[in-house]
């Protein structure tokens, strides 16, 4: 088969596992910042139990790879319960890989979260309350738009992370692009011992990155009026 | 605190409780109960790969949605990771894993296997201009051999004393003697009569002589009562002729285990 021939197949082979990682990419922000801004929130409590726990926990979720979270959500539930927790098929795994991405960044959108809200100098909050603001007016009215600026670098890098992460799914047989791509090896579809494919998939990555990198850089211009 | 301890005494009861009453049910009436079999494969043509239509065919393929007719239930094929098929198992994500499966003393070790029902062999892969040198076992003692990790060629390649590269798949090990970082590969012969040679993706690799012969079964969980549900219906399948017509539509017709 010559590459021309090759090409449509491995294309629509490539888009159709690159949409589950995009789609397994928006899930994850979508569920992990919300999340990670009430990790943040139990940790900056008065209540030293609640601080402890969500102290473990972070540090159980930063501290082990992600792979290891994967395999465990996903096997688990079956090996231990010998009831499977998630549906058969490929939409059961692609929740557990959800579950498993949304727990493991919303434990480093917390830190980066507490860091955000931590750096706005006590000063400001004294000032609110000398004015007669209630502590959520002041959180919402005078601290978030200038913690979203702080944490605006940081939180890029995350999720540009986090787009290459998804590639670790595929150790629970989640088929996004890698393993789109790695099928061609082996042979799919007519091709066999295709090594072009899998190398191609990096493509796909620098063109996400790429708009994501410009999305930033563009969303810090436009915070960028207090200067 | 007394609260989250009793929830979390409450949730190890359930937890053995639910481990007791799994344990009583026969592994041939929890696939019927939920109606569905899971056969776990991989893209391995001829034994399971895609037609046109992304339907699942192959010699594989085909003889479990016969085996599952058989059990009056339906079939779902779930492609899985082949590093982690003991896992899917025992972690009932799938219920067998059928796909060409070299019945080494390590998967009987792992699974309930069925008996055998196709004859594989351990064959050396070499470049097309050196294989012709290799035609004794002393010929490959300089060699450096590509083998898939937990293979039967990798067993085979030990065993002859040979240096072995371990990689991830047998692919892979096919990549190696390509890029010329191996010298050759042991592979399974069924799948290197498919994928080497004039218009596949490997032309300038050839098949060598065979090393060590063994054979394709169907791995069930530990203690199953499926794998001898699955001996049953494949003595039926080759007494009626199934099982020939099956194997001669992919070209299998004399690999097959006559008996």
């Amino acid at each position: 088969m010559s590459f021309a021939d090759q090409l449509p197949i491995v294309l629509s082979s490539l888009n159709t596992g690159f949409l589950q990682t995009f789609r397994l990419f928006v899930i994850t922000l979508a569920g992990a910042l919300p999340l990670g801004l009430l990790l943040a929130m139990a940790e900056m409590s008065h209540l030293r139990g609640l601080r402890a726990i969500i102290k473990t926990l972070v540090w159980i979720v930063r501290g082990s790879p992600l792979m290891i979270q994967l395999l465990i959500i996903f096997y688990f539930p079956g090996l231990v319960f010998k009831t499977p927790l998630w549906s058969s098929g490929e939409s059961g795994r692609f929740a557990a890989a959800s579950v498993a991405f949304i727990i493991n960044y919303a434990c480093y959108f917390c830190e980066i979260f507490r860091g955000g809200i931590q750096g706005i100098p006590v000063g400001q909050d004294e000032a609110g309350l000398v004015l007669g603001m209630k502590p959520l007016q002041i959180f919402f009215r005078v601290k978030l738009l200038q913690v979203v600026k702080a944490i605006l670098p940081p939180m890029s890098n995350e999720i540009i992370t986090l787009i290459k992460d998804t590639s670790l799914a595929r150790i629970i047989a989640l088929q996004e692009i890698i393993w789109a791509g790695q099928s061609f090896l082996k042979g799919s579809q007519g091709i066999s011992g295709a090594i072009w494919p899998l190398f191609f998939t990096g493509i796909y990555y620098l063109a996400a990155t790429g708009i994501l990198t410009l999305l930033f850089s563009r969303a810090e211009k436009k915070l960028s009026y207090f200067r | 605190m007394k609260k989250i301890i009793a929830l979390l005494l409450c949730l190890v009861l359930l937890a053995v409780s639910s481990l007791a009453l799994a344990e009583s049910e026969s592994d041939k009436a929890y696939v019927t109960g939920k109606g569905k079999i899971v056969v776990g494969i991989t893209d391995f043509e001829p034994m399971d790969y895609k037609n046109e239509n992304g339907e699942w065919i192959g010699f594989d393929a085909d003889l479990a949605r016969a085996f599952a007719a058989y059990l009056g239930v339906e079939i779902e094929f779930q492609e899985i990771d082949w590093d982690n098929k003991v896992l899917e198992l025992t972690g009932k994500n799938i219920d067998c894993v059928w796909n060409g499966m070299s019945l080494t003393d390590e998967v009987k070790a792992a699974m309930s296997c069925s008996k055998a029902y196709m004859n594989n062999a351990q064959v050396i892969v070499a470049p097309v201009a050196k294989v012709a040198d290799y035609t004794t076992v002393e010929s490959l003692s300089s060699l450096v051999f590509a083998v898939e990790s937990g293979s039967s060629g990798e067993s085979v390649v030990r065993d002859l004393g040979c240096q072995a590269n371990a990689v991830q798949s047998q692919a892979a090990a096919l990549m190696e003697v390509a890029s010329g970082t191996s010298d050759a590969a042991v592979i399974d012969l069924l799948m290197a009569l498919a994928m080497v040679g004039e218009g596949t993706g490997y032309e300038n690799l050839a098949c060598g002589f065979t090393l060590q012969d063994d054979q394709y079964g169907v791995g069930f969980r530990p203690g199953s009562d499926l794998a001898e549900e699955l001996n049953t219906f494949l003595a039926s399948a080759a007494a009626d002729g199934t099982l020939k017509k099956i194997a001669d539509t992919y070209g299998l017709g004399l690999a097959l285990i006559a008996d």
